[in-house]
């Protein structure tokens, strides 16, 4: 947690820091954290997202399922505004954060997403050494003060990846150089270093060998004692495991969202059990 | 006639291709997925040999008639007239003959001339008929040859691509030769020139005195005056000013249409730049010479002063970066010095003393400008060459994948720090072959300069001053009055030193690109 720890001061970003409820009370009862009411999206004329409400609370993982195309990756985006930087996409309704309105005129986009991290379905690390790969968000931020810090949080970052063994001796060398699952672990580290409050996670481990998956998924319920993350995933078994609650979406629509061992034990709807049992996807 | 071949051949092509196509068909009947290659092959190998044993043909019976045709009237004229020809009246006598032949106009006519045609129409006329039925036979030949090959088996489709493999073979040859023959001529006629001044490489290449043709009335190059420092100092500093003003200007233009620009600005504003690209680099010499140079000229009281403001900031900037190197970290602590101004007053003091070091050696302000300058052609070059480095460079980091910009703005990074920080290094050898080209541009272009820069070999570090290039010196050799022998050889050597110069600095700045390259991808 030394990233946390180390950064929360003097990060402007992470003034949400101090509503932070430690891990054993968070268990009990964690708190609202981001929330989206009525939101819709278009894609031009392509209404993607149609009406959803979700609350997302902190200390817990939220996991969406549902078929391909059904709008989970475009819903990831809007809660980091992601969405601004495609021209045609509309969003409509209300998000929050901590209570504040994301999509009010007064909120930084840019500020939202050191905020509310993101890892993308697919890896793209940049063209730059492993270090600067993971020091790129500390240092646009300002988060470290000298070298020594920021070598420390570029180790922690790694080491929490689970990616640190691999690279710790050619931290130099370009990052697209590593293999699709190393490189996807890098962008992981790369997220967590920016010392995010809500980390968005879409499809982290469709390129991950199976070690490597079961890494990141205990990486996920680690961060979870101080982080908020929410995981687009196509495995129920990965959303069983690592879950607390669980969002099924279906052609736009959020069809069910309750704890993850309801879904997956006593689904309400019908749509649901077909799409848990395999029967629609 | 040969016009009248080469059409029959063509048709016999075409012919060739439906009957080869017909006939694999035929055999083919219901069968269809039996056969080897489709009927389509099969015709296009047939045309292929059709046209390449048609024109061979064509090509090789009609020079060899008319080597023939030549080396006879050759003798014939000597027969005739009966004395022993210098190379010149032979080749005015074989023209005239050819002139009288075709209806054209002959220098004077007689009787030996008017034979001459006659055996030259005469033999025009069955070298026709001998290239038309050696065209024709072997297009025919071709055809009935490859016609009869066709069967189920036969296999049409990987033939007909070796052949095409041989025509690309033969083509990428002829450009290669080409090159090489260019580049050894080069050599050649170099190697002639140095011979001509007695081997003073030294002087060639480290003189400042370009003036070769002093001495030309005594039908020889001056080699004292061989110096092309000033010519290469000259192109030198045309292309550095170019190149001030257009990459900045260039690049940043190509940022703002990748990344900033509204797809509808963009749609406007792309073309538009690319118009800049068509002028012409006479129109960009004229409006250099006519516009440019004399209000250069005229504010010279204002320019100077500016220009020297420019340079004394961008020596501070450079000597900052070396002393970052040397002490890492004395970047910021000159920020934190004089209450946060550290930075400001660092460059207030370079460029304070540039300006004294104008003031100083002019105390009024008051500058001899000439009227023809480099910086008004480096500046008008600069603009002609922005369209080509923004038009690549928005390519180059139009193709930098979104997921990289997407990477980085969901770490909460600004536009133009994920510009600066993702986008431009990873689209930095495309960039930097931008550049190169533009670099080549600016070195090759002549026009310009001719009308604004002037021609006087003159050596000197002031833009203010007339200079020239080596292109321009080689124009003014070609195109003056001197003879053409001697002219040429120096143009030679200076054609030759600047493709040396360009093709070394090609390599060096790819081999930067290259170790660049293998680091990030
Ligand atoms: N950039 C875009 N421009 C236009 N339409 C888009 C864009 N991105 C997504 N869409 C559309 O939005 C809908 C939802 O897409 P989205 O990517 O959110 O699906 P998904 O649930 O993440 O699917 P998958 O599981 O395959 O990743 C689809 O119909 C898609 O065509
Ligand atoms: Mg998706």
């Amino acid at each position: 947690m030394t990233v946390a720890e180390d950064l929360g001061g003097d990060a402007p970003a992470e003034t949400g820091a101090v509503a932070r409820i430690p891990s054993a009370s968070a268990r009990t009862a964690p708190e609202l954290k981001m929330t989206a009411r009525s939101c819709d999206v278009f894609y031009g004329d392509n209404h993607a997202i149609k009406n959803v409400d979700v609350d997302i609370l902190d200390n817990t993982v939220t996991a969406f399922i549902g078929p391909s195309g059904c709008g989970k990756s475009t819903f990831l985006r809007c809660l980091n505004r992601m969405n601004d930087t495609i021209d045609i996409c509309r969003v409509t309704g209300e998000l929050t954060l901590d209570g504040e309105d994301i999509y009010d005129a007064k909120v930084d986009p840019v500020q939202l997403r050191a905020r509310v991290g993101m890892v993308f379905q697919k890896p793209n690390p940049f063209p730059k050494s492993i270090y600067d790969n993971v020091a790129y968000g500390p240092r646009i931020h300002g988060l470290v003060r000298n070298k020594a810090d920021l070598d420390d949080v570029v180790e922690q970052s790694l080491r929490r990846a689970s990616l640190w063994g691999e690279v710790s001796d050619r931290l130099d060398q370009p990052g697209t150089g590593l293999s699709g699952g190393q490189q996807q672990r890098l962008c992981i580290a790369r997220a967590i270093a920016t010392a995010p409050e809500v980390l968005l996670m879409d499809e982290p481990c469709s390129a991950l060998d199976p070690i490597a998956t079961a890494r990141v998924e205990e990486l996920i319920h680690e961060l979870r004692e101080n982080y908020s993350i929410v995981i687009v995933t196509h495995s129920m078994q990965q959303a069983a495991r690592v879950s607390q609650k669980t969002a099924f979406f279906h052609l736009g629509h959020l069809v069910e969202y309750d704890d993850t061992t309801k879904i997956f034990t006593n689904p309400h709807d019908k749509r649901t059990q077909d799409y848990i049992t395999g029967r629609i996807g | 006639m040969t016009l009248l071949t080469a059409l029959a051949i063509l048709i016999i092509a075409a012919a060739a291709f439906l009957l080869g196509r017909a006939k694999a068909s035929a055999l083919a009947g219901d069968n269809y997925a039996q056969l080897h290659s489709r009927p389509n092959y099969h015709g296009l190998y047939s045309l292929m040999w059709v046209l390449i044993a048609g024109l061979g043909a064509l090509i090789v019976v009609s020079g060899l008639a008319g080597a023939v045709i030549d080396s006879t009237m050759t003798s014939r004229a000597s027969a005739l007239t009966g004395e022993a020809l210098s190379q010149i009246q032979l080749d005015l006598m074989l023209n005239d003959a050819r002139a009288i032949a075709t209806g054209g106009i002959p220098s004077s006519v007689d009787p030996a001339r008017e034979a001459l045609a006659e055996y030259y129409t005469a033999a025009g006329f069955w070298r026709g008929v001998a290239v038309l039925i050696a065209g024709v036979g072997a297009a025919l030949a071709a055809l009935l040859r490859t016609r009869s090959q066709i069967s189920m088996e036969w296999r049409a489709r990987n033939r007909s691509e070796r052949v095409i493999r041989a025509v690309l073979a033969v083509s990428a040859t002829i450009a290669i030769l080409t090159t090489v023959g260019i580049v050894l001529s080069l050599i050649g006629e170099t190697l002639i020139f140095f011979n001509r001044i007695d081997w003073r490489l030294f002087d060639y290449f480290f003189g400042t005195t370009w003036s070769p043709l002093a001495g030309v009335f005594e039908g020889k190059l001056d080699p004292e005056k061989v110096g092309a420092i000033p010519l290469f100092a000259g192109t030198a500093m045309i292309t550095v000013i170019a190149m001030l003003v257009a990459v900045p200007i260039g690049l940043m233009a190509a940022i703002y249409l990748s990344d900033f620009a509204s797809p509808k600005v963009r749609a406007w504003t792309k073309p538009l730049l690319e118009v800049l690209a068509g002028i012409p680099t006479v129109v960009y010499g004229f409006f250099a010479a006519i516009t440019v140079a004399p209000f250069i000229r005229d504010n010279g009281g204002v320019i100077v002063p500016i220009l020297g403001l420019l340079a004394a900031v961008i020596v501070g900037f450079l000597a900052l970066l070396l002393l970052e190197r040397a002490r890492p970290g004395f970047r910021q602590s000159l920020t934190r010095q004089a209450g946060g101004y550290g930075l400001v007053a660092y460059f207030a003091v370079f460029a304070l003393g540039g300006l004294a070091v104008i003031w100083s050696a002019n105390p009024g302000f008051t500058f001899d400008v000439a009227s023809e300058s480099a910086l008004a052609a480096g500046v008008v070059m600069g603009i002609m060459i922005i369209p080509f480095i923004s038009s690549l460079s928005d390519d180059v980091i139009n193709a930098v994948p979104q997921s990289l910009r997407d990477g980085s703005y969901g770490l909460g990074a600004t536009k133009a720090e994920t510009i600066r920080q993702v986008i431009l290094p990873a689209a930095l050898p495309g960039i930097v072959s931008a550049v190169l080209l533009g670099v080549s541009r600016a070195v090759g272009e002549t026009m310009i300069v001719v009308m604004a820069a002037g021609q006087g070999a003159n050596l000197t570090w002031n833009p203010m001053e007339t200079v020239t290039t080596v292109t321009v010196q080689i124009v003014a050799l070609i195109t003056g009055d001197t003879e053409a022998d001697t002219a040429a050889a120096p143009a030679f050597a200076l054609g030759f030193t600047l493709f040396f110069i360009t093709l070394a600095l090609n390599i060096y700045a790819l081999r930067i690109v290259r170790k660049y390259r293998e680091l990030y991808d």
